[in-house]
């Protein structure tokens, strides 16, 4: 074949341009890591790789919704020990006022009682930032609302809240439920904290009932009427905590399970997207060896032609 | 017997013969680095025969021909591959642009919950950030964030849509710029045609103007594909799409583009006014990315936008405010040009209705199936989620890039191989010109002693009277 003057420089142009190209792709793929960086280089694999990190994305939210509901979780478990604790004071003064204590000594239970109750509102009316814990979804007031006559004993505690409460995703088609009403009277729905009709739970009305009968000196009331009352609250808290700490413990599978499937993506997405480093250096070599060879037999030609017409001449 | 004169005659026609060698050897030298050049050789034939007593004698050498070494079947294939090339070249140039319009890339080492650029990412923000506020339906910041991710992506959505309807215009403005450069050349295809019908007509050559109008071709070729025939006076007949536009030194029509009536131009003849139906060359390539993958993407973005005002709006009207305020969209407009966050919640993000209960504002219903809106496989998107839909657009995009630069690297090869093979042919190689030169010189400097020989014997000759 004849080979004209111009066929080098054009085919030496083109092939350094394409070993070029070639090392720039691979340089690139070196640095970043990545064998996909644009949907021109791997159509199919880009958009799996698209997949694939929109469902890192959603798992990444459902880890920070677990994180979310965990710190509240561990807030409800909080409130619900401290009232655990405040119901066990309550019953111990139940059991403590019998025929045999004196009239001071059940003024004194009372007026104890009288600052259990109002600590009792005060814990039910805890926080997690601005959102009440145990309102239900209304949960932008207090829940709880004690009122006390000019004794300052109280006289009914109101619930402002109500008995919904709301589901939150902590992974797909998983729902977890976090909250508890504080007062659940409908007969159906969510257990409610201090008041459900279902268990015979009224936390404020059996602690008001035995305040009263402190102060009365009725002892029987207390032991026949108050005390069974108290033990159904109690029951009903026990279960509430028993409750939380199966949500705390469904929280920590899910944080687990959202951790798991994270790596799991992200290794996925690896293999889809990311770059075989020993793969593309080995690659770079070769293209930069074929690339210094080119340059090299390019300038060795053009030598060898200036050569040849200084032998013509 | 020539006799000396006759002799003196023979060297002179040699001289004259060889210095001509030297020029076409020179004008082949000079333009060795001219692609478009076709080499051009000294055609020399023995001149007249003399009837002597001893037969026929020759006179020496006279020159045929400054003859141009071409090969037609290759030049038609080159022009042929222009036009694969123009068309391929054309697309890959759209669909890379239009790729940098979309903005979509990906990174995997990302530090983000999402690694990608782009409304892929937005698109994840946007229904993470429903599940923030299903999470705490209260928190005036997970509002304000939801808002901002809601303006991130309709900002994306009105940003790839004008980005990408900036391109359609600017391959309507490419179009028009094609078919004005293709009449240009047509205009000078036949204006060349005049000139080497005048030159053949004395029987001479038009080596170089044959070299001119080619590259012209080539060009033209790589704009529109061309169907030609070479006439016997040396003219090209060129048609396009079916349509003679040059006859000889004649220009019988040209392009023009035209309006089908939806703002998309096409392109048509100016004089007989028939729509054209072109099958290669930049202008179809062109007028290929912009009505087919380039639309494909567009509408692909106008559904998947207006999918999600209407699904979101769907369930975000039934939802209640903080303040008990219900039935206000969250995003306005129809598609992705116009998609917007209704500007009320900008200022108050207490007016996002999170909540499905009027009064409970703790309550997370709307805010919870707007989460899980995400998760959904709509059938006004081929039953994918927003994010697969996007996902599969944004691959059926890559594919026809990822095709034309296929195609562009084949057209590449299969050009250069071409060229290669007709500059064998037609290509000059220095190291044969200067050996051609060498020829041409010795062969000079040897008819130049057939003359001094001559002179020395007619001086011999005259000398025998003194």
């Amino acid at each position: 074949m004849r080979i004209a003057g111009t066929s080098y420089t054009q085919s030496m142009t083109s092939q350094i341009n394409s070993l070029a190209a070639q090392q720039f792709r691979l340089q690139n793929q070196a640095t970043t890591g990545q064998s996909i960086q644009a949907p021109e280089d791997d159509p199919a694999g880009m958009a799996q790789a698209l997949g694939l990190q929109a469902q890192s994305s959603t798992v990444g939210q459902y880890a920070q919704n677990v994180a979310t509901l965990q710190n509240r979780s561990s807030l409800v478990g909080n409130a619900l020990q401290q009232l655990k604790t405040i119901t066990d004071r309550v019953n111990e003064l139940a059991t403590q006022s019998d025929g045999i204590s004196s009239p001071d000594q059940l003024r004194a239970n009372a007026s104890e009682t009288t600052q259990l109750i109002q600590q009792a509102v005060q814990v039910l009316n805890s926080k997690d930032g601005d959102q009440y814990l145990f309102g239900g979804t209304a949960s932008s007031q207090p829940p709880f609302v004690a009122a006390t006559d000019a004794n300052g004993n109280v006289t009914g505690v109101t619930y402002q809240g109500n008995d919904s409460v709301t589901e939150n995703e902590v992974g797909q088609n998983s729902t977890v439920t976090v909250d508890i009403p504080g007062e659940n009277t409908s007969g159906s729905g969510a257990r409610g904290l201090v008041s459900d009709s279902r268990y015979g739970a009224d936390l404020f009305g059996h602690m008001i009932s035995l305040q009263n009968h402190l102060l009365a000196g009725d002892t029987n009331s207390i032991s026949t009427v108050d005390q069974p009352a108290l033990s159904k609250d109690d029951d009903n808290i026990l279960y509430q905590v028993s409750n939380n700490g199966a949500v705390q413990a469904r929280l920590e599978v899910a944080a687990s399970t959202a951790s798991t499937q994270q790596s799991g993506l992200a290794a996925s997405l690896n293999n889809v997207a990311g770059a075989d480093l020993t793969q593309t250096l080995t690659q770079l070599t070769q293209a930069q060896n074929a690339y210094q060879i080119a340059l090299q037999s390019s300038s060795t030609i053009l030598q060898l032609k200036t050569s040849l017409l200084s032998y013509l001449q | 017997m020539l006799g000396l004169f006759n002799t003196l005659q023979l060297g002179a026609r040699a001289l004259q013969a060889n210095q001509l060698g030297v020029e076409v050897t020179g004008q082949n030298l000079a333009n060795s680095s001219n692609a478009a050049y076709s080499r051009q050789r000294l055609v020399l034939s023995t001149s007249l025969t003399t009837p002597t007593a001893f037969g026929l004698q020759g006179t020496g050498v006279q020159v045929t021909s400054i003859e141009q070494v071409r090969d037609t079947m290759l030049d038609g294939e080159m022009r042929d591959e222009s036009s694969v090339s123009g068309y391929w070249s054309s697309q890959q140039n759209s669909l890379q642009n239009a790729q940098t319009q979309l903005g979509e890339f990906l990174n995997i080492n990302s530090t983000s919950t999402s690694g990608s650029s782009g409304l892929s990412d937005q698109i994840n923000n946007l229904f993470n950030a429903f599940q923030s506020v299903a999470t705490n339906p209260t928190s005036i910041p997970q509002r304000g964030s939801l808002v901002n991710q809601a303006q991130t992506l309709a900002s994306g959505f009105n940003n790839a849509s004008q980005q990408l309807s900036t391109l359609n215009g600017n391959l309507n403005t490419s179009v028009s710029n094609n078919v004005t450069a293709a009449n240009q050349l047509l205009s000078q295809i036949a204006s060349l045609n005049s000139q080497i019908a005048k030159a053949t007509a004395t029987g001479g050559s038009a080596n170089d103007l044959n070299d001119t109008r080619e590259q012209d071709l080539e060009n033209l070729a790589g704009i529109v594909n061309i169907q030609t025939t070479t006439n016997a006076n040396g003219t090209v007949d060129v048609s396009i799409g079916g349509t003679q536009m040059i006859s000889g030194i004649k220009t019988l029509d040209t392009l023009k583009t035209y309006d089908p009536g939806n703002g998309q131009l096409l392109v048509g003849t100016a004089n007989g006014g028939t729509p054209l139906t072109l099958t290669g060359g930049a202008i179809q390539g062109t007028i290929d990315t912009r009505d087919g993958a380039l639309k494909t993407l567009r509408d692909g973005l106008d559904t998947l936008a207006s999918s999600l005002i209407t699904q979101v709006n769907g369930i975000y009207s039934g939802g209640y405010d903080l303040n008990g305020g219900t039935g206000q969209p969250l995003f306005t407009g129809t598609d992705a040009g116009t998609i917007g966050v209704n500007s009320a919640l900008q200022t108050d993000p207490s007016l996002v209705q999170a909540a499905g209960v009027s009064g409970a504002t703790g309550d997370n219903s709307v805010a919870l199936a707007l989460a899980q809106l995400g998760q959904k496989s709509l059938a006004g998107l081929g039953n994918q989620t927003f994010s697969s839909a996007f996902a599969s657009q944004v691959g059926t995009f890559g594919f026809a890039l990822s095709n034309a630069n296929a195609q562009v690297d084949n057209s590449t090869s299969v050009t250069g191989m071409l060229q290669n093979q007709r500059d064998s042919v037609s290509g000059v190689s220095i190291e044969e010109e200067v050996a051609n030169l060498i020829t041409y010189q010795q062969a000079y400097t040897a008819s130049s002693k057939i003359i001094t020989t001559v002179d020395q014997m007619l001086q011999t000759v005259l000398s025998l009277k003194t």
